[in-house]
């Protein structure tokens, strides 16, 4: 009975949990596919199912550019910030790099509030004609995910890989060979892993993009936040959109998932 | 091939901590030498120290007669198996087997030469194509090997490879070693805490106690002439049995036994006469019967507990009058005893060595190899 009962209860405890979180989600999906009318309907019901807010985010609405916008910056910020982060990771797992010094103050960064950074980024975007510019947005992003990587990988470059490395040195090979042959390719699933929550951390971010970004670099959050202003509420097209800007995430999740626990696994080697 | 030189070997760890101390270690051209020693003792920080994967925080290594403190390991052509044989986990074996090979720029065919000898030799050649996650213990063991031997180094530094193997395995791999180090005649660091290994294997065994050696000599040498009790209580299972007694002019009280010394011991020990020492005695030296030739004397003992091994049995059991210390003797097979059961032994006198209490050094050393 109590056995039953201990294998019952988590059970129950993450369904309910799963439950909150995929309600607003199934809502969403839902909307999208009714109008504005049939939206706020409680008990929810159907109406008429179309994918006419789907047509009309595209054809109404610059989706497509921000969306592109959306891809470029996070593709890009994602592109330096993974090598930047890797590196860094390595040198404070294994020559503690700055001391405790530095790598508290790479945390230190993460726990501001990111508005206090908006400000100082402004002015000098402003100075440097980096204002509405993609490349702006992709130093602003830069600003998150470098040290949130960063954090991420030391995990990965601790521990067994560094016997790895020392059999590696032992056996002939350079500090450079022995990073690029053992410790890279060992700690792979974890780099894949940071790569992807890098991306979907600039993907999401919208208060810098907000203040810096421009009609011709507006992103997806940004262009989602002003459906909601347009003519009061677009509920219906907001929800297609959301739907279509959550793709991305979600069929990235399942790789994430694996390489993560890949990575966070790599002790398990003998 | 290449003799390997510490002199004055300290490793302080950057927490202060001193792991080894005042090291000092010739280790001959083919020489296949021991570390043994407990846990802690430094074995490992001095095997490092060699490889370069530690710093010499003072004194010199040489190898092969050239200074190496500041060599870079990859370039000190020594090769190291891990205890846990950190295989690459990413590359098939046989990418792991001529890794180093490849970075040094050899050539394809003899690449390929190679790992087919040292394949062969180790009976890992249908596991070339597999990653290391699907071998057993036993068959990492033989590639960590050959990863090391495909290099031909001039030195094999091994940190307790075998001691994750089961026993049997262990034992097989044992002969294989020292076959192997008669075939290659190369140079062997061999480290572990198994004193079976440290007396069946290596030529030399050096006893390593809190970072610092206590005695380098051939294992019977050792085994027959420990320096302290330290090395007296460590090496053999059972150890050497170590007894607070009395020495006077002739003979040594035990509990109330009374050993008298043949008359060239009692002259090799006159000068301690009369104080305290610790006797140690090993298990073996214990015999049923008396025998006049080997000058044995009775030594009357209270029988604890018997473990039946099989080829022998070890009689545990307290000397008569001294109930404090439990001692070992090792019995032939048929031997049986109850507990409480009085037994009265022979103890080969000629065999017997002293120590001072104090100093935990042997008094003299009076018995040859
Ligand atoms: N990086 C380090 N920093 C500080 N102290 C260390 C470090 N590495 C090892 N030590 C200490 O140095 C001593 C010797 O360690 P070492 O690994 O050489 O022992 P060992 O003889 O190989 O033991 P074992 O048989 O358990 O492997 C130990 O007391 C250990 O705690
Ligand atoms: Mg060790």
């Amino acid at each position: 009975m109590k056995r039953i009962a201990a294998r019952v209860l988590p059970h129950i405890i993450l369904c309910a949990f799963s439950l909150l979180i995929l309600m607003p989600l199934l809502w969403i999906l839902r909307v999208s596919f009714t109008d504005r009318l049939t939206a706020y309907k409680i008990p929810p019901e159907i109406g008429t199912v179309g994918l006419m807010n789907y047509v009309e985010i595209f054809a109404r609405y610059p989706f497509t550019g921000w969306f592109l916008n959306s891809l470029i910056i996070a593709l890009g910020a994602t592109a330096i910030a993974l090598p930047l982060a890797t590196a860094l990771a390595y040198a404070f797992a294994r020559f503690n790099t700055g001391g405790t010094f530095l790598r508290l103050g790479v945390l230190a960064s993460q726990m501001l509030p990111p508005i206090i950074l908006v400000l100082p980024l402004f002015g000098m975007f402003l100075f440097a004609g980096l204002m509405q510019s993609h490349v702006g947005l992709i130093i602003a992003h830069l600003t998150i995910s470098l040290p949130f990587l960063s954090w991420m990988l030391v995990s990965f470059f601790e521990g067994d890989v560094a016997r790895l490395e020392e059999a590696a040195r032992v056996d002939g090979a350079t500090r450079w060979q022995a990073f690029r042959y053992i410790a890279v390719p060992v700690a792979a699933p974890g780099i894949l892993a940071a790569g992807l929550l890098g991306f979907i951390l600039s993907w999401n971010e919208f208060l810098f993009a907000l203040v810096l970004s421009g009609p011709s670099s507006q992103t997806l959050p940004v262009g989602l936040a002003a459906l909601e202003t347009h003519a009061g509420v677009e509920i219906a097209p907001l929800a297609a959109a959301t739907v279509v800007s959550l793709v991305p995430v979600f069929a990235l999740l399942p790789f994430l998932r694996k390489h993560l626990i890949k990575g966070l696994s790599l002790g398990a080697l003998k | 091939m290449a003799s390997i030189s510490l002199s004055n070997v300290h490793k302080f760890y950057p927490n202060g901590y001193a792991a080894v101390r005042d090291v000092s270690l010739d280790i001959k051209d083919g020489e296949f030498m021991i570390l043994l020693g407990p846990s802690g003792c430094g074995k490992s920080t001095t095997l490092r120290m060699i490889a370069g994967l530690e710093t010499i925080s003072k004194g010199d290594l040489h190898i092969g007669g050239a200074r190496m403190n500041d060599i870079d390991p990859a370039d000190r052509d020594v090769a190291i198996v891990f205890q846990n044989y950190a295989l690459y986990p990413h590359m098939t074996v046989i990418d792991n087997l001529s890794f180093g090979l490849r970075l040094r720029g050899v050539g394809r065919a003899v690449i390929d030469q190679r790992v087919a000898n040292i394949a062969d030799m180790l009976g890992i050649g249908e596991l070339l194509s597999r990653k290391p996650a699907q071998l057993s213990g036993g068959q990492r063991q033989r590639v960590a090997l050959g990863r090391a031997l495909v290099r031909e180094p001039k030195a094999f530094l091994l940190d307790e490879p075998l001691s994750n193997l089961d026993a049997k395995l262990r034992s097989a791999m044992r002969t294989e070693l020292i076959k192997l180090h008669r075939t290659l005649g190369t140079t062997i660091v061999h480290v572990t805490h198994d004193q079976v290994e440290a007396m069946t294997m290596g030529e030399r065994i050096c006893i390593m106690k809190d970072g610092v050696i206590v005695q380098v000599g051939a294992p019977m040498e050792v085994y027959r002439n420990p320096v302290n009790t330290f090395v007296a209580g460590f090496l053999a299972s059972p150890p050497m049995n170590l007894l607070r007694s009395r020495l006077s002019a002739q003979s040594l009280s035990l509990g109330d036994t009374v050993l008298a010394l043949p008359p060239a011991l009692g002259q090799a020990f006159a000068a301690h006469a009369e104080r305290e020492v610790i006797a140690g005695m090993r298990p073996e030296d214990f015999h049923l019967k008396a025998d006049a030739a080997a000058s044995t004397a009775p030594v009357k003992v209270h029988a604890v507990t018997t473990e039946v091994l099989g080829p022998e049995v070890i009689l545990v059991a307290t000397v008569s009058g001294e109930q404090g210390a439990e001692i070992h003797i090792r019995c032939p097979r048929d031997f049986r005893a109850k507990p409480g059961e009085i037994v009265i032994f022979h103890y080969d006198v000629s065999q017997l060595q002293l120590f001072d209490p104090e100093t935990t050094y042997a008094l003299k050393r009076p018995v040859q190899i």
